[in-house]
C-alpha cells in the first residue's frame, strides 16, 4: 500500500517550538505523513543570531520540502522580526523552497505587504496566523509544496490509491478494494477527492466532471455514476449514503465530497 | 491633503527658480542687447518679486502642514514624531502583543488536552469535546477583531494609500474557506465555495481588502445559517464578484438600511446589550466603495418561505499593472 506522502520533510524554525500550539501542529504534520525536523541551535549568539544560522545550517543537511519560519525569535528588540531576516536569506539562497511564516505579533495587512513588496509575487511564501488550527495549516503547506499524494486517506474507511487506481473500502487488515469503481468512475472520484484534498469546502463544477461521462445527456450519465459509487462505497461499509452524504450535489453546480461520519 | 501641501511648496519652489533665472538674464541680456538696457531694472525687480513671493508660498505651505499635523496629533493626544496612524498602530501592536500571547497558551493548551484525551483509554464525555470545540471557536473572533481594528486604523488614516498587487481571487477564497469550513463544522455547519471558471487568473487589486472583506462576510454567514453556506467567486470583463449566501433566517426589510452603519447592530434597535462591534460590515463596505467597488445585500426573512441571506462583493479587475503601481 502507497503512502499518502513519501519523503515530505518540514522545517520548523520556532523558539517556542516546545509549545502547546507547535507541539499539535507537529503532531498533525505527522498524522500526514511529513516528517518534521526543529531547528535547535548552539548555544553562544543572541537568539535571533543563533537561530538563523542554525536554519540555514539545517536547510543545507536536511534539504525540506518545506519551512514553518516564525517571525518573532525571544523578547529581544533586535529579535522581534528576525523571522523576517531569516525569510530574506532563505529567499536568496533557496528562490524556490516554500516558506510559511508563521506570525504571531502585530501581523496583518501592513506587515504582509511590507514582506511581500521585498518578494516576488510569486515567491512560494506565504503567511498564518500562529493561532491557525493545525489542519488549516497542513492544507496552506500543501497548497504551498503542491502536493499531489499518490493515495488520499478519506476519513479512517476509504483510501484512494491513486497509482493503483482504485478505491479501498474499511480499515487495517480489513481493507478491499471496491472493485465496481474503476475507469471513469475511478476518475470521477479521484476528481472529487482530490479537490476535497486541497480544500475541504471546495465543489467541482458540473463542467469538471462532465468530461468524465458520456451520451447525449452527460449530467444525467454523470447523475448514475455518482449514485453508483456511491452505492459501492456505501456496500463495502454496510450502509447507504442518502442525498446528502458523500457526495453532495449542490444547488445544481456541482458535487462536493464529504467525509462520511461512521 | 498633504498632497497638496507638497504641490504647492514645489509651485513655490518653481517660482523662486523662475526669479533667480530673471535675475541672471537681466544683466546677460542688458549686455548683449544695449537698446535694451532699459530691461535690466525691471528684470532684476521682477527676478527678487519672484523669488521673495516663491519662497512665501513654500514656506507658508510647510507651516500650514505643520499646523495641520499638530491639530491632528492634538486631537488625538499622540506624539507629534508619528502619523497618527503610525502611532495608533504602536498601541496597537502592544495590545495584540499582549492580549495574543495568554490566548496562544489557552488555544495551545486546550490542544493539548484534545490530544491527551484522544491518546487515553476509552470514550471521552461529549460535554467535554463540546467545551474544548467552544475553545477552539473563539479563535478566529480573535484572529478577525485585530484585522477588523487594524484595517480601521488604516481606513481611518488621512495618510491611506494601499499599494495594488497582483492577486489570484481564487486563491483568496480558498484560503479562507479552509479557515472557516472546520468552525462550521465543529458547530453542525457545511460552507461549499466554487469559482466559475475554475481559476479565475491573476487581478490587480488590493488582496489585503479582498482578503478582510470576504472574511468578515463568510464569518456572518457561518454565525448566522442554518446549515449551509456558499461562496461563489465569478467574473465579467470589467468586474469580479463574490457572492456569499447563507440559509439563516434573514434580515428583515426595516434593517437593511442600517445594516452597512458604523456600530449598527440588531440588538441596538431592541436595546439589549451587543453581541458584537457592529465594525464588521461597515469596514467591509467602506473598503470594497475604497477600491472603486460596492458591497450590497439581498435578503428574505419569510419563516415560510426561501429564507436567506446573501452579500455580494463588486470589484473592478484591472488586468495590467497601474503606471504608478497605486490607486
Amino acid at each position: 500500500m502507497a503512502n499518502v506522502i513519501t519523503g515530505r520533510k518540514i522545517l520548523i524554525v520556532d523558539d517556542e517550538s516546545e509549545s502547546g500550539i507547535l507541539r499539535a501542529v507537529r503532531r498533525r504534520l505527522e498524522q500526514e505523513g511529513w516528517e518534521t525536523v526543529v531547528v535547535e541551535p548552539e548555544s553562544g549568539y543572541s537568539l535571533g543570531e543563533e537561530f538563523e544560522a542554525a536554519t540555514l545550517w539545517s536547510i543545507e543537511q536536511d534539504l525540506p520540502d518545506a519551512v514553518l519560519l516564525d517571525v518573532r525569535f525571544g523578547e529581544h528588540r533586535d529579535d522581534q522580526f528576525r523571522g523576517l531576516g531569516i525569510l530574506g536569506e532563505i529567499v536568496e539562497r533557496w528562490p524556490k523552497l516554500p516558506i510559511l511564516m508563521f506570525t504571531q505579533y502585530a501581523q496583518g495587512p501592513d506587515r504582509e505587504t511590507a514582506v511581500r513588496g521585498s518578494l516576488k509575487w510569486d515567491s512560494p511564501v506565504d503567511f498564518i496566523d500562529k493561532l491557525a488550527s493545525p489542519d488549516e495549516v497542513v492544507l496552506r503547506l500543501r497548497r504551498l509544496i503542491g502536493t499531489s499524494p499518490e493515495s488520499i486517506p478519506i476519513g479512517d474507511q476509504i483510501l484512494v490509491d491513486v497509482n493503483a487506481r482504485l478505491v479501498y473500502i474499511g480499515a487495517g487488515e480489513y481493507r478491499t478494494p471496491a472493485l465496481d469503481i474503476q475507469g471513469m468512475k475511478f476518475e470521477i472520484f479521484h476528481e472529487l477527492a482530490a479537490t476535497w484534498y486541497r480544500s475541504p469546502g471546495e465543489l467541482v463544477a458540473f463542467s469538471r466532471l462532465e468530461r468524465y461521462s458520456e451520451g447525449e445527456d452527460p449530467r444525467a450519465s454523470l447523475r448514475v455514476r455518482i449514485r453508483e459509487i456511491k452505492n459501492a462505497i456505501g456496500k463495502g461499509l454496510n450502509t447507504r449514503f442518502g442525498p446528502s452524504e458523500l457526495i453532495l450535489n449542490v444547488r445544481d453546480q456541482g458535487y462536493r465530497l464529504v467525509p462520511p461520519k461512521l | 491633503m498633504n498632497k497638496l501641501f507638497i504641490s504647492i511648496r514645489i509651485a513655490g519652489g518653481f517660482i523662486a527658480v523662475g526669479g533667480v533665472v530673471c535675475l541672471i538674464l537681466a544683466p546677460l541680456i542688458g549686455e548683449k542687447v544695449f537698446d535694451k538696457l532699459w530691461l535690466i531694472e525691471p528684470l532684476t525687480y521682477i527676478g527678487y518679486v519672484l523669488i521673495v513671493a516663491g519662497l512665501g508660498v513654500a514656506v507658508v505651505s510647510y507651516v500650514g502642514s505643520q499646523i495641520k499635523d499638530r491639530s491632528i496629533h492634538a486631537m488625538n493626544g499622540k506624539n507629534p514624531g508619528n502619523s497618527w496612524s503610525e502611532t495608533t498602530l504602536q498601541y496597537f501592536q502592544l495590545f495584540d502583543h499582549d492580549l495574543g500571547r495568554p490566548l496562544r497558551r489557552i488555544a495551545g493548551k486546550e490542544r493539548e488536552l484534545r490530544a491527551v484525551l484522544q491518546a487515553g483509554p476509552g470514550e471521552v464525555d461529549a460535554g467535554v469535546i463540546d467545551l474544548l470545540d467552544e475553545i477552539e471557536r473563539q479563535t478566529p473572533n480573535f484572529r478577525l477583531m485585530m484585522s477588523n481594528i487594524q484595517v480601521l486604523i488604516q481606513l481611518e488614516s488621512p495618510d491611506n494609500d494601499e499599494p495594488l498587487q497582483p492577486v489570484e481571487p481564487t486563491e483568496v477564497i480558498r484560503r479562507i474557506s479552509d479557515l472557516y469550513t472546520a468552525v462550521a463544522a465543529e458547530a453542525g455547519k457545511e460552507i461549499t465555495w466554487w469559482s466559475e471558471p475554475a481559476e479565475m487568473g491573476l487581478v490587480y487589486a488590493n488582496s489585503n481588502a479582498i482578503e478582510h472583506i470576504v472574511t468578515n462576510l463568510v464569518d456572518n454567514a457561518v454565525r448566522y445559517a442554518a446549515t449551509h453556506v456558499e461562496v461563489k467567486l465569478t467574473k465579467n470583463p470589467s468586474h469580479f464578484f463574490v457572492r456569499v449566501w447563507d440559509d439563516g433566517p434573514g434580515i428583515g426589510q426595516q434593517y437593511v438600511q442600517h445594516l452597512f452603519d458604523r456600530g449598527w447592530t440588531p440588538e441596538v434597535v431592541k436595546r439589549e446589550e451587543k453581541s458584537s462591534s457592529g465594525l464588521g460590515l461597515y469596514i467591509a463596505r467602506s473598503l470594497a466603495r475604497q477600491s472603486g467597488g460596492d458591497l450590497t445585500v439581498e435578503t428574505d426573512d419569510r419563516a415560510d418561505g426561501d429564507h436567506h441571506t446573501a452579500f455580494l462583493l463588486s470589484l473592478p479587475s484591472n488586468l495590467t499593472a497601474p503606471l504608478n503601481g497605486n490607486r
